[in-house]
């Protein structure tokens, strides 16, 4: 019995014993090797073992490079202090301008040295092929970086990429539409439409916006132009036509959007998931005549095809403009330049004029980003520490700082736990100055977000928050909503159906240097040669610019193109079906 | 007889002979020679890459795909073909238009400049003259569009053109490709005129006074000096600047066509220095932009040595 | 006879006088407006710049634009390194090209037209981004303060204007100082530079506009290390910082549209015409002080052949 008991003991030994030493150790840092639990109430994420505890008894230095229109933070940023203090983490940042990444990037791959972390938006890709960063596989398990690997576990097959090897894995981690909780969808809509003055409707008696044609759309808007010929004692205009460079979009998506299809890039996708360029197709045909019949009706602004984006946004903020086909971030400025100055019946809302009988598809559910966000490169030496800050930044308490900012200093908390600002703190967040000294936008940018709603049922995003939003709605749109019945600027789109498994394909890689890239890019280029010429002729002529335009097509090898989309939408279709 | 033999060794002794005998000018100058070799030079072994499918990260250069002269293929010939040839016959109108323009603007001014007596007036007008050229060019390409709008937008030439009544609607400029070329070279002349004067002017010192004082006492007219002493003295810088120009004659700048030039306006608008960024380095594809910046680089020597030659041939300064 | 020619000489330069100061102050007029526009315009509130309309004077005067670029802590130390860079730059351009030059005005310098040649050629070649990227590389320059000046000493173009303008000196002066024994260097360091001291003021205006107006090198080679940015690189991404409002790629969903509404107090083109003042103004400073050596030029003193 004795020797049975004692065989059993050194049988328990023997198994925790070799228990404990399976165990993955912390590595590399002289952090007292910690696998066991932080404060509990912090919920920092690091109460994994398997990666490295940050701490403030272990400074260390994270070199960051980001691809980003934001600048880097000021020196005495307080969430910088915050990150040193309270994790020991002190970031370098090199911030690259996106104009001008794609050299950048290349004279770094030639290089061959990197920043530990990199985050660029969909130059990614290069990355990924060039051999920059590490798959990052073998940290996205629950016992390591349990938060990223939460973050992308539905949606693993879809980021899982190729880099040249034959083997799927994950090497960026997405920052943006990575949804948590409900979907509110949000208040604000973001994306593409047929936008309409909003004094335009009032005057014309708020009518049904439902079953919006195209021929409609400009009827209010002639009509209108008919009885306020000048506007603030200048001209009013009725269409403005985007076209400059890099928007090139706000001339050749409309086609799509009248057919009834979601924002693809360049093709429309048939039910047998079977892409097909639209730009020489009726449906496109269709839209350029019949903005070549309103040019000859003096509803198109002429100078539309010669302007640069300053002098578009400047003529958007003088308040004549009375329609334009955009996308709601492109004009921002303009929006908020008409609301400084009193004008809000001059702002726009969103219209979906559809061909008979299609149904309006303008909206759609986020897609998440594939190609951008943070990838660890392969010069980082000290990955397990970089991967365990990605991780920690992930954590609700963290993201609340970031995207909120300090309780008490930069939004309140009220009876119910939700969370508000005052009119002061909302003015702060449009000061250039105070945000490089009290926020992270440059990183948050790049890092992965917990976007949608946390735990507690506060939305990610200030302006998502529905208190936020009506607390911050002017009295002119109050009275524009009600009139209309709805109670967000959402509401005026149409709901969005589920996607497509390979949608969207306006971000199918093309392989640099391939014919489907270049056929691309020729193809916007004639775009923009023959379509400003074909809408602002004389209407006889239209038909015969049409051909000459659509004969140049031909000369394209835009089967190249139409392959190397439908090669994407298949591999999609293969490949990205759920998570793990 | 023994003459020959003579003379063979005085001919190699003589080149030695001066290298030693100017040494002092070889230490002055050879270290530079090499220092420009290393950093201007040894960096053309990177044309190899248009003979590759270049990718950055095959770091090594003798490990690229060789491709021969598809690079070459692909540019010069089909709807590339056409289109590089297009670009290129813009790019030599729009500078050969801006060289013009450029050469009759500055050296006229400079003449008038120089005839000011009032020190403090001409002063003003240089200080003013030469701001223009610390305008980035964004913002020149932003004033020339306003100025060639409508008069709504702020349209400052249609404005007065229909004000005094010489058309009747306003004029798109910007739509039109037959205006294209002018407005760069105006935009250039606006923004370099005063600039390039600065040359010319400091070369107006080195002229000799008292030449201008002979010819007062031969009863010299402003002009007769202009003529005969003033732009003779300059001829040297003008002759050139003129040969250095003329090999850049493929450059014809890059912001202003960037910034103005819209579908419309497109067949004349387009150079070089477009399509190499849209199409290569934009798309990654270093090799094509090497295969054009070799051609550039080819055409641009052989003219400078055509303008040089003909300089020397007619009697004037030389280049080189 | 004599009082009427003179009144007619009198009468062509009375015209001539107007005709050119009525040309002069009309040019002047063209090339201010744009700098006066750029003045207003970087005074002016942003949001109200966009509505379009302002020429010479801002409608609503505000100087947050300034406030905006004077606040970026990082420009300070920029601005910093851009002076010291663009004086080393300056200081070695001028000796080594004037030396350079010197030797190649030097008809008998038996390499002469090789080294001319040479030189010219590197004018209408470029290696490429990548190939020079490399060569700084293996040179061990990337994230270096020498970087910034030690490519460019020398400039072919440069070079050849102040060949050119040696060339003006009369031999004569240089045969003299031979005869008397003079060494090369000498002769380059003590005669000919103090008489080519216009052609000098005009390179290093040259010089020190180029050295501080890029960026592109520092973007290129040194944007790893902060302490080294230059002034217009810090501004370059300040200026891209304010287009936030606009420039969201697609799919930024809900997390841009409620930021589109934040970044609103200063637009691009208010910060643009902020940094092209605050850029603009040292060199115009500068200027002036330049400018004596070209108008009153030291004349090459008569030489009684």
């Amino acid at each position: 019995m004795k020797r049975l008991f004692s065989l059993l003991l050194m049988m328990l030994l023997v198994i925790t014993m070799t228990a404990c030493t399976t165990q993955p150790i912390a590595k590399q840092e002289p952090t007292p090797a910690q696998d066991s639990q932080t404060d509990a109430g912090t919920g920092t994420g690091q109460q994994t073992t398997g990666l490295p505890m940050l701490s403030p008894d272990n400074p260390v230095t994270i070199s960051v490079w980001i691809t980003t229109n934001f600048s880097a933070p000021a020196a005495d940023n307080k969430l910088t202090k915050l990150l040193k203090d309270k994790l020991g983490v002190t970031l370098s940042y090199e911030i690259i301008t996106p104009d001008n990444a794609d050299q950048k990037i290349g004279v770094m791959l030639a290089g061959g040295e990197y920043p530990d972390l990199l985050g660029t938006t969909d130059l990614n890709i290069r990355f990924i092929t060039g051999g920059a960063l590490i798959p990052l596989d073998d940290y996205l398990t629950e016992d390591k970086a349990d938060l990223l690997f939460e973050h992308v576990r539905p949606y693993w097959n879809r980021l899982a990429t190729d880099a040249g090897d034959g083997v799927r894995r994950i090497y960026i981690l997405p920052n943006y539409n990575r949804y948590y909780g409900e979907i509110t969808g949000g208040t604000h809509y973001g994306a593409s439409g047929f936008w309409i003055q909003k004094h335009v409707l009032e005057d014309a008696g708020y009518p049904d916006l439902d079953n919006m044609t195209l021929e409609r759309y400009f009827q209010l808007i002639e009509d209108y132009m008919k009885k306020y010929p000048t506007i603030d004692g200048q001209p009013t205009i009725g269409f403005e036509i985007l076209n400059c460079p890099g928007r090139e979009w706000g001339l050749t998506n409309p086609p799509q959007y009248l057919a009834g299809a979601p924002n693809n890039g360049g093709v429309i996708v048939d039910e047998n998931n079977v892409a097909s360029i639209f730009a020489d197709k009726d449906i496109a045909k269709r839209y350029y005549k019949f903005l070549n019949q309103m040019n000859a009706r003096g509803l198109i602004d002429r100078e539309s095809f010669t302007q640069t984006l300053d002098q578009y946004l400047a003529k958007l903020a003088t308040g004549r403009v009375l329609g334009m086909y955009d996308q709601r971030w492109g004009f921002g400025n303009a929006h908020d330049s008409l609301v400084s100055q009193g004008r809000d019946e001059r702002t726009w809302v969103s219209t979906m004029p559809v061909y008979e009988g299609k149904e309006p598809y303008y909206a759609d559910r986020d897609v998440m980003n594939i190609n951008q966000g943070f990838g660890v490169s392969v010069s980082c030496k000290q990955p397990d520490i970089a991967i365990s800050f990605l991780n920690t930044m992930l954590s609700e308490e963290w993201q609340k700082i970031l995207s909120w900012g300090i309780e008490g200093e930069d939004y309140h908390v009220d009876a119910n736990g939700r969370f508000y600002r005052t009119p002061e703190q909302r003015e702060q967040q449009k000061d250039l100055v105070w945000k490089s000294r009290n926020k992270l936008e440059a990183l948050l940018d790049q890092l992965p977000k917990h976007q949608g709603t946390f735990s507690d049922g506060n939305a990610y995003s200030p302006g998502d928050q529905p208190e936020e939003f009506f607390e911050t709605l002017r009295e002119y749109d109050k009275n524009f909503l009600k009139a209309y019945g709805k109670k967000t600027w959402r509401d005026f789109l149409n709901q969005p159906p589920e996607n497509p498994i390979y949608y969207p394909c306006w971000n199918i890689h093309l392989p640099d240097g391939s014919e489907a890239q270049m056929a691309n890019q020729q193809l916007t280029d004639l775009s923009l040669q023959y379509l400003p010429r074909a809408i602002l002729a004389d209407p006889s002529e239209f038909d015969a610019i049409w051909e000459e335009y659509v004969n140049a097509i031909k000369k394209i090898n835009i089967k190249a193109y139409e392959d190397a989309i439908n090669a994407g939408i298949q591999e999609r279709i293969a490949n990205w079906g759920g998570g793990r | 007889m023994t003459t020959k033999p003579l003379a063979h060794q005085k001919k190699r002794k003589s080149v030695w002979d001066t290298i030693v005998a100017q040494r002092e000018l070889i230490i002055m100058s050879v270290p530079i020679l090499l220092y420009k070799i290393l950093f201007s030079y040894v960096p053309i072994i990177g044309w190899t890459m248009a003979f590759q499918n270049y990718k950055p990260a095959v770091r090594s250069i003798w490990e690229q795909e060789w491709v021969g002269f598809d690079n070459f293929v692909k540019l010069f010939t089909g709807i590339n073909g056409e289109r590089f040839l297009r670009d290129v016959r813009n790019t030599l109108g729009q500078s050969f238009l801006t060289l013009l323009l450029g050469y009759i603007g500055s050296i006229s001014l400079a003449l008038l400049m120089n005839e000011v007596k009032n020190n403090k007036f001409k002063r003003i007008v240089q200080n003013i003259t030469y701001m223009p050229h610390f305008l980035s060019w964004i913002i020149v390409a932003g004033l020339v569009s306003t100025m060639l709008a409508v008069p709504t937008s702020g349209g400052i030439i249609n404005d007065v053109l229909i004000r005094l009544g010489l058309i009747k609607e306003p004029i798109m400029f910007l739509s039109y490709p037959k205006y294209f070329w002018w407005i760069v070279a105006f935009s250039h002349l606006w923004k370099e005129m005063g600039w390039n004067t600065i040359i010319y002017l400091a070369a107006m010192t080195a002229i000799d006074p008292t030449l201008y004082e002979a010819s007062v006492i031969d009863g010299a007219n402003r002009y007769q000096k202009m003529w005969h002493i003033t732009l003779p003295g300059i001829k040297p810088t003008i002759i050139v600047l003129l040969i250095m120009n003329v090999g850049h004659l493929l450059e014809a700048g890059f912001e202003i066509q960037y910034f103005l030039g819209n579908g419309l306006v497109v067949e004349r608008s387009e150079i070089i220095d477009i399509f190499v960024l849209r199409y290569g380095i934009q798309m990654g594809n270093y090799s094509l932009a090497t295969v054009a910046g070799i051609f550039k680089t080819v055409i641009s020597i052989i003219l400078i040595s055509v303008s040089n030659f003909i300089s020397g041939r007619l009697g004037e300064e030389k280049l080189i | 006879m004599r009082s009427v020619k003179k009144k007619k000489i009198d009468m062509e330069n009375i015209i001539f006088t107007t005709l050119n100061t009525g040309y002069l102050l009309f040019l002047c007029i063209v090339m201010l407006y744009p700098m006066l526009n750029t003045l207003a315009v970087s005074f002016n509130d942003a949001m109200d710049t966009v509505r379009g309309g302002i020429y010479l004077w801002p409608r609503k005067f505000s100087l947050y634009n300034y406030y905006v670029v004077l606040n970026m802590d990082t420009i300070y130390k920029a601005f910093y390194i851009s002076v010291t860079k663009t004086i080393v730059i300056v200081v070695t351009n001028l000796f080594f090209t004037s030396m350079l030059a010197y030797t190649l005005s030097r008809k008998e310098y038996v390499f002469r037209k090789f080294i001319t040649t040479v030189f010219v050629i590197t004018m209408y070649f470029n290696a490429g981004l990548i190939p020079n990227y490399m060569l700084i590389k293996s040179l061990g320059m990337i994230n270096t303060f020498r970087v910034y000046w030690i490519p460019h000493i020398v400039s072919a173009f440069n070079l050849i204007v102040i060949r050119t303008y040696i060339k003006s000196i009369p031999e004569s002066l240089i045969e003299s100082a031979r005869i008397d024994g003079a060494k090369e260097f000498r002769i380059y360091w003590q005669i000919v530079m103090p008489l080519i001291i216009p052609t000098l003021a005009t390179i290093a205006l040259f010089v020190a506009v180029g050295s501080w107006n890029s960026w592109f090198d520092t973007f290129l080679y040194n944007s790893g290390k902060q302490e080294l940015s230059t002034l217009q690189y810090e501004l370059q991404k300040l200026l891209a910082s304010t287009m936030n409002a606009g420039n969201r790629t697609p799919g930024g969903g809900a997390y841009s549209a409620a930021q589109a509404g934040a970044s609103n107090v200063s637009t691009p083109q208010s910060i643009r015409a902020a940094i092209t003042i605050v850029t603009a103004v040292p060199i115009l400073m500068v200027y002036p002080f330049l400018q004596r050596y070209f108008i009153h030029g030291l004349a090459i003193g008569s030489v009684k052949e």
